[in-house]
């Protein structure tokens, strides 16, 4: 996995050289190699947006900030419009250091010289220990003063209560809050289920599905009827990827422990949580992640896995998607690549196909925060410090959420005489389309928010507009994509969307959100989970590639034999009883929620 | 004033010496402090002297139970046979620039040792880019293949483990093997031509030449080289390994840089990753002494 990560980053840099050296003139000298004759135009547009753009927009007034960022895809300093964004209205720049790009071990020599960076975003764990090393500043005094922030002071204050600090004293901002409730599901659809092609679906007939092996009739139907997208390239159903196995508290393949979502069950590192909440061992044969892999491997010996998919990465898959080589996405946000508004309006979009026996884990809106936390280093002063702080509370401001989840006005939307917002480029970041000068230039994927982790979740409601931030809830989206598609997927499964045919049909299992500080692993544990992980990894990627159930059984079996050796049963109770916290929690919740 | 003058030149000659022993020390020696690591339970964002002395149980973890001494054999087993297929081969950059040093047409001779040696400026990670891009199911070799109808089905080249020492062998001394002659053509044409000139009157062959003249001239020059891999003979990179590496070939590729990095780099487990690597330069040195007496014992001279 960090070998593809490793592979991004060389990327990554290499695009940001590309881009440094591509934007260095225009920049430098106001002078636009694209507008030829317009030349003068463009420069007079652009100190007109300087002036309106804020309070700080000097540009010799920015401080260039570091943000630790566990969460972005991208190193190093932000360019192209959203970073003229964060210069005009907090002058501020933004040397992104994020170790999903440039390593993990970044984390451990920064702590070592105790600055880990001016803002820090941390997965809870580590947010925890850095804490308790007196990495993070007390951002007591001055958080109270923002606004913007304290209307999430609930959640804020129940992830510090949850640090075991007293009444307003704070230290973190869990990311991600929500203004909803911790019960709620705002989401359209849940994080993981059957998405397939509309129109190829159609073409073989809409047969119902009723479980994983009429599943699998289904896709090799398809996979018969449409071998190839409309080039001739090869497409397969199953287009498999290494990059994020053992990432997300979860150990095990990405592609596999998603989808033991499908039947109620949630990995929570090394065990399974069923839905009765009892934990079993990830290896367990009666439990998700051996009949995922089995699922998987039954595809494959039907010749419905792309044969590349143990040796690419996520960006192959991702330009396989886009090329119309992938029959099936599992990932509700897959469909990003692809679903455009005209392939929706064409009916070549991909939509959520129900399983009968399928019981949906869905977690609740995250009410309380995701995983992640945001502080702020425990070494920053004065100036920088009041400029960070302003940051935050902007970065939770609508006129920042708006930024963060709408894009830019004029650009990506329009605003219609009732206030409220019509999308418009809607590939603006598909097709990294071309942002005008006056915006901050750039390609707007290249520009695009590579802190790539917010405060506030889009299903936040807008003050200013009265909708949520998120396109897909705007009224004039939902009129715009009520499509021939959409008419008749309602009129099949008799819904408006699939959370709600999952709700209609008992087929969801909501999960509610809490907050609970979690137990970091010692590094006795992690050194265990580290190499179980590992092997399970390679186990379970040969196992999807046999060729007889005889043999799927037996390579089962002597994994469970060396996970075993690798001391699984010091890491499994340590982990149902870190997470029995959680689920206590959740129950907690649910009685109070009244449901 | 001799006694003097000598002294004053000792010490010029010490400062001479004094930046290079600065940065041995610097860069061979400075290091060492960092073992410390191996025998404390060190966890960021601790620092050490926050961390709790735990003696020798990461070394004793490396084996505690059969399964895991079973995997460090296992990464032995890798390790060793791709440094000795290595070793075994080391001939090879030695043939390739007495070869080389035989042809007589310059521009076609500077082609060659330039086409061989780019490759080794080429970093691993884009070496995999190029073999993704011939050798995946889509790709050239693949494609060729299915066009001329020899096989249905794409082969798999990059998770088979059929013969992966071999190739990665290949791989390396595709990349390495122009630079690693640049030393042989030195030392080639540090030959005394008076040899040359000599054999040639006495009617030897092109080839009585090579095998009689160049060949033994070299010896010393890979005899040296030999040692010097000997003594890396556990450090044969992970770089390399780690771009080649995926679920189905790792059981045979995975060397014990790489198992080092896998095991503890990944999930910061910085103490066990030091004691593995502590162990790795114990039993270096054993195999550069042990080569050294066996070089006493046979050519009548070590090298250290």
């Amino acid at each position: 996995m960090i070998k593809k990560k490793l592979m991004s980053g060389v990327l990554a840099l290499a695009m940001v050289a590309s881009l440094i050296a591509g934007c260095g003139k225009a920049g430098g000298e106001k002078e636009t190699t694209t507008a030829g004759g317009e030349t003068t135009k463009t420069e007079a547009q652009e100190e007109t947006t300087a002036a309106e753009g804020g309070e700080q927009g000097d540009a010799q007034d920015v401080i260039t900030i570091e943000i630790y960022d566990a969460a972005a895809n991208f190193h190093g300093i932000q360019t192209g419009w959203f970073a003229k964004v964060i210069k005009d209205h907090c002058g501020l720049e933004l040397n992104i250091i994020a170790p999903q790009v440039a390593g993990d071990s970044l984390y451990q020599t920064r702590t070592a010289e105790g600055n880990l960076g001016d803002i820090v975003i941390l997965d809870k764990g580590d947010f925890l220990d850095c804490f308790n090393a007196g990495l993070i500043k007390d951002i007591s005094a001055e958080i109270v003063n923002c606004p913007n922030l304290m209307d999430y002071k609930l959640q804020i204050d129940n992830y510090n209560k949850g640090l075991g600090l007293d009444d307003g004293v704070y230290y973190g901002i869990p990311a991600q809050m929500t203004d909803t409730s911790p019960v709620t599901i705002s989401g359209e659809d849940v994080y993981s289920s059957i998405w397939l092609r509309w129109d190829q679906y159609k073409g073989i007939g809409m047969p119902d599905i009723t479980s994983l092996d009429s599943l699998l009739d289904v896709l090799a139907e398809i996979h018969e009827t449409y071998p190839t997208n409309e080039n001739g390239d090869p497409a397969y159903p199953f287009t498999l990827w290494a990059d994020w196995d053992g990432g997300d508290n979860m150990i095990g393949i990405a592609n596999v422990v998603q989808l033991t979502t499908w039947y109620g069950e949630k990995i929570k590192e090394s065990a399974i949580l069923k839905p009765d909440n009892t934990f079993v061992p990830i290896y367990d044969k009666t439990a998700g992640y051996y009949k995922i892999t089995k699922f998987l491997n039954d595809a494959y010996r039907r010749g419905l896995v792309d044969p590349d998919s143990g040796t690419q990465d996520w960006n192959s898959v991702m330009n396989k998607i886009s090329n119309g080589q992938v029959n099936l996405l599992w990932y509700s946000w897959q469909q990003g690549f692809w679903n455009s508004v005209d392939r929706k309006q064409d009916g070549t979009a991909f939509a959520v196909i129900p399983v009968e026996d399928m019981l949906y884990y869905a977690d609740a809106d995250n009410y309380f925060g995701s995983t992640r936390v945001w502080g702020v280093g425990s070494q920053v002063e004065g100036e920088k410090y009041d400029r960070i702080m302003k940051f935050l509370d902007w970065y939770a401001s609508p006129e920042g959420l708006t930024y963060e989840h709408c894009g830019i006005e004029g650009f990506t939307y329009t605003v219609n005489d009732d206030g409220t917002f019509t999308q418009i480029n809607s590939n603006a970041l598909m097709d990294n389309l071309p942002v005008p000068e006056e915006f901050g230039g750039g390609g707007y994927n290249d520009g695009s928010n590579q802190i790539n982790q917010w405060l506030c979740e889009g299903y936040c409601t807008n003050p200013n507009t009265g909708e949520r931030y998120s396109v897909s809830y705007w009224k004039s989206y939902k009129e715009a994509t009520m499509t021939e598609m959409k008419k008749e997927w309602m009129e099949k499964y008799d819904a408006e969307t699939p959370v709600e045919w999952m709700e209609k049909n008992g087929k969801l299992l909501a999960s509610p959100n809490v907050q609970v500080p979690l137990e970091t692993y010692t590094s006795d544990l992690s050194l265990i989970r580290n190499q179980v992980n590992d092997k399970l990894c390679d186990y379970t990627w040969k196992l999807i590639f046999v060729e007889s159930d005889e043999e799927f059984d037996a390579m089962w079996d002597e994994m469970t034999e060396t996970l075993n050796g690798l001391d699984y049963q010091t890491l499994y109770d340590f982990d149902t009883a870190n997470y029995q916290k959680e689920v206590d929690a959740k129950e907690a919740a649910k009685a109070a929620a009244g449901k | 004033m001799l006694k003097n003058k000598r002294k004053q030149r000792g010490i010029k000659e010490f400062l001479l010496v004094l930046p290079f022993i600065f940065l041995v020390a610097l860069f061979s020696y400075y290091p060492l402090y960092g073992w410390l690591y191996a025998f404390y339970d060190y966890k960021p964002p601790k620092t050490l002297q926050q961390s709790e002395f735990v003696g020798l149980k990461w070394f004793v973890t490396i084996v505690s139970n059969k399964v895991k001494t079973r995997e460090v054999l296992r990464v032995l087993r890798n390790t060793f046979a791709m440094s000795g297929l290595s070793l075994a081969f080391s001939w090879f950059p030695m043939i390739f620039a007495v070869f080389l040093n035989e042809i007589k047409c310059v521009p076609f001779k500077k082609f060659v040792q330039t086409v061989t040696t780019l490759p080794n400026f080429i970093s691993w990670v884009l070496v995999y880019s190029i073999a993704y891009s011939i050798f995946c199911s889509t790709g050239a070799i693949n494609s060729v293949l299915m066009n001329a109808g020899l096989i249905d089905k794409p082969i798999m080249f990059l998770q088979s483990t059929k013969g992966i020492w071999f190739k990665q062998w290949l791989w390396l001394t595709w990349k390495n093997a122009g630079w690693a002659s640049i030393m042989y053509l030195a030392a080639i044409s540090g030959i005394d031509e008076q040899l040359n000139e000599a054999a040639r009157v006495d009617g030897a062959s092109r080839w009585q030449v090579i095998w009689h003249i160049t060949v033994p001239s070299l010896l010393p020059t890979y005899f040296v080289l030999v040692m010097i891999s000997l003594a890396n003979f556990l450090t044969n990179g992970m770089e390399q390994y780690y771009v080649f590496s995926n679920s189905f070939n790792k059981e045979t590729i995975e060397v014990l840089d790489l198992y080092v990095y896998n095991t503890a780099m990944g999930a910061g487990g910085y103490s066990v990753s030091t004691a593995v690597s502590m162990l790795k330069t114990f039993v270096s040195m054993v195999l550069l002494f042990a080569s050294n007496s066996a070089s006493k014992l046979i050519r009548g001279e070590g090298f250290i």
